[in-house]
């Protein structure tokens, strides 16, 4: 198990795909970011819940990315070849998936400090800037960095189950972005009450970006839903054929 | 180059007296389709097999029984006495190359090397004997992609040694190399049979087969047609190619 953690370490730090999803989750805070502060007028700004909303584009930039990042780190494999060397090496396939669990976890905490505290120091230009006081407290930023951490965490583990299950990568990756821009965006003004409770939902309330689940709640969805998913991976992962 | 010593390997402890290969019955089904139907073979420490076949013939398939990657639906495959999932370090007994294209291509030769050695629990150091008994030392820096066919296989082949193993399994390691590179490969094969240990090699060259290879098993539609010394299949005068048509219907081509 060490020596898959080691090797699935080097296998995400010897390509450029981490530098490339690094500077597209820049590009995307970036964007983001210009859109909601400097686009929303002063009254849209101006308290804790509307910063705090704000700040939602961190947590979203956070899960998105990590995702990508789990499901590349197996699909990727797949459609290059190298998972047969892999399961050559370590044919019980089981270590495999763990340790890309674990590095998918690894990778999600990364992202999400790094998509947070670009989001929280991009805000406070913007908000110092346009001279609008910053409502946000300690115990905000502190919720926001955690929460975030967590929620990209668990959306890394959840992209390496999604991936292990569909294989297919351009599949995978599609989908995991029309499920947060297409599935979780349209529910989210039309079913509010079911969008809540979505893997992305649940984060943002994770995060403290929404107070519509309470902590533990949010905190258990997305665990049960990064637990079903990297359930089903390793299950498929174990039982199928390597072409 | 190919007098190069080895470096020492490990003995295996657990290892059975017997066949280094022995598959049995071994049968693979896609639905209605038999990709293998019934193979049984055994392979012998020391020898260099060739693994001949049309393409569609079932030899990859059967590569992937052996190896692990696939399950059989019936029969039974065991390297050095047991299933391969059940090896202990099996990187430390078996090498093998499947694709020549199972490289990330943004990915240097040595990281890709490392990768691999890392997952098995090698010393790194292996990663550079490796790079310099195959000739790849100069490129292994580079990315994979800016790599030729013939350098893809010697990285394969690379990858495959890493572990000093007694079984090699190559799947069409030939394609690509230019004659230099497959004087090399044949010396390299002859080599590592007279330091004892077992080569299995599937191949379209049949000249090339021929100058290599102790024994042949030839497969077709899935089945074993024939199997023996390459003396044994072409006693009558005959060349392999003869014999290989003969048997696999395939005059035409």
């Amino acid at each position: 198990m060490i020596a898959q953690l080691r090797s699935e370490l080097l296998k995400q730090r010897s390509t450029e795909t981490t530098l490339f999803l690094f500077l597209a989750m820049v590009g995307f805070v970036a964007l983001a970011v210009t859109m909601h502060v400097i686009a929303l007028s002063p009254a849209r700004l101006s308290t804790n819940a509307h910063q705090l909303d704000v700040f939602q584009v961190g947590t979203r930039a956070a899960m998105i990315f990590a995702g990508l990042a789990g499901a590349l780190a197996i699909t990727a494999e797949i459609r290059f070849g190298t998972i047969r060397p892999t399961f050559l090496v370590e044919p019980r396939r089981s270590p495999v998936v763990a340790a890309k669990l674990a590095v998918g976890g690894l990778v999600g905490i990364v992202y999400s400090l790094l998509a947070e505290g670009l989001m929280a120091a991009a805000a406070a230009i913007a908000f110092s800037v346009r001279g609008i006081p910053n409502e946000l407290t300690g115990g905000d930023y502190t919720r926001i960095l955690a929460g975030g951490a967590a929620a990209g965490a668990l959306w890394g583990i959840l992209g390496v189950g999604v991936g292990a299950l569909v294989r297919n990568q351009v599949a995978t990756l599609v989908g995991i972005l029309a499920w947060m821009f297409l599935v979780e965006s349209v529910s989210e003004g039309f079913v509010p009450g079911a969008a809540k409770l979505m893997p992305g939902g649940a984060g943002l309330s994770l995060a403290g970006n929404e107070h519509k689940l309470s902590l533990a709640v949010a905190a258990a969805l997305l665990i049960a839903y990064a637990a079903v998913a990297s359930a089903a991976g390793w299950l498929a992962t174990l039982r199928r054929d390597v072409a | 180059m190919p007098e190069q010593a080895l470096p020492v390997h490990e003995v295996i402890e657990s290892a059975p007296p017997g066949p280094v290969v022995r598959c049995s019955s071994l049968t693979k089904r896609y639905g209605e389709v038999v990709a293998v139907d019934r193979i049984s073979f055994a392979l012998e420490p020391g020898t260099v097999t060739g693994f001949l076949g049309p393409n569609g013939a079932g030899k990859t398939t059967t590569l992937r029984l052996l190896l692990g990657l696939a399950e059989p639906t019936s029969g039974e495959a065991l390297v050095f006495g047991r299933r391969y999932r059940e090896l202990e370090q099996p990187a430390r007994h078996v090498g093998a190359v499947l694709e020549s294209s199972d490289y990330h291509p943004s990915r240097s030769g040595r990281d890709h090397l490392r990768t691999l050695a890392l997952a098995a629990e090698l010393p790194v150091s292996r990663v550079e004997e490796v790079l310099e008994l195959v000739e790849l030392r100069k490129a292994a820096g580079r990315r994979v992609r800016t790599y030729s066919l013939g350098m893809r296989q010697q990285l394969g082949v690379a990858a495959a040694l890493l572990g000093d193993p007694d079984l090699l399994v190559l799947d069409e390691p030939a394609n690509g190399l230019d004659p230099a590179g497959v004087r090399w490969l044949r010396t390299f094969l002859r080599s590592l049979a007279a330091a004892g240990r077992t080569v299995l090699v599937s191949s379209h060259l049949l000249a090339e087969v021929a100058q290599t290879v102790d024994r042949v098993l030839v497969i077709d539609q899935g089945r074993l047609l024939a199997q023996g010394t390459l003396a044994e299949l072409t006693s009558e005068g005959q060349t392999l190619e003869d014999v290989y048509l003969a048997l696999t219907g395939d005059e035409a081509a």
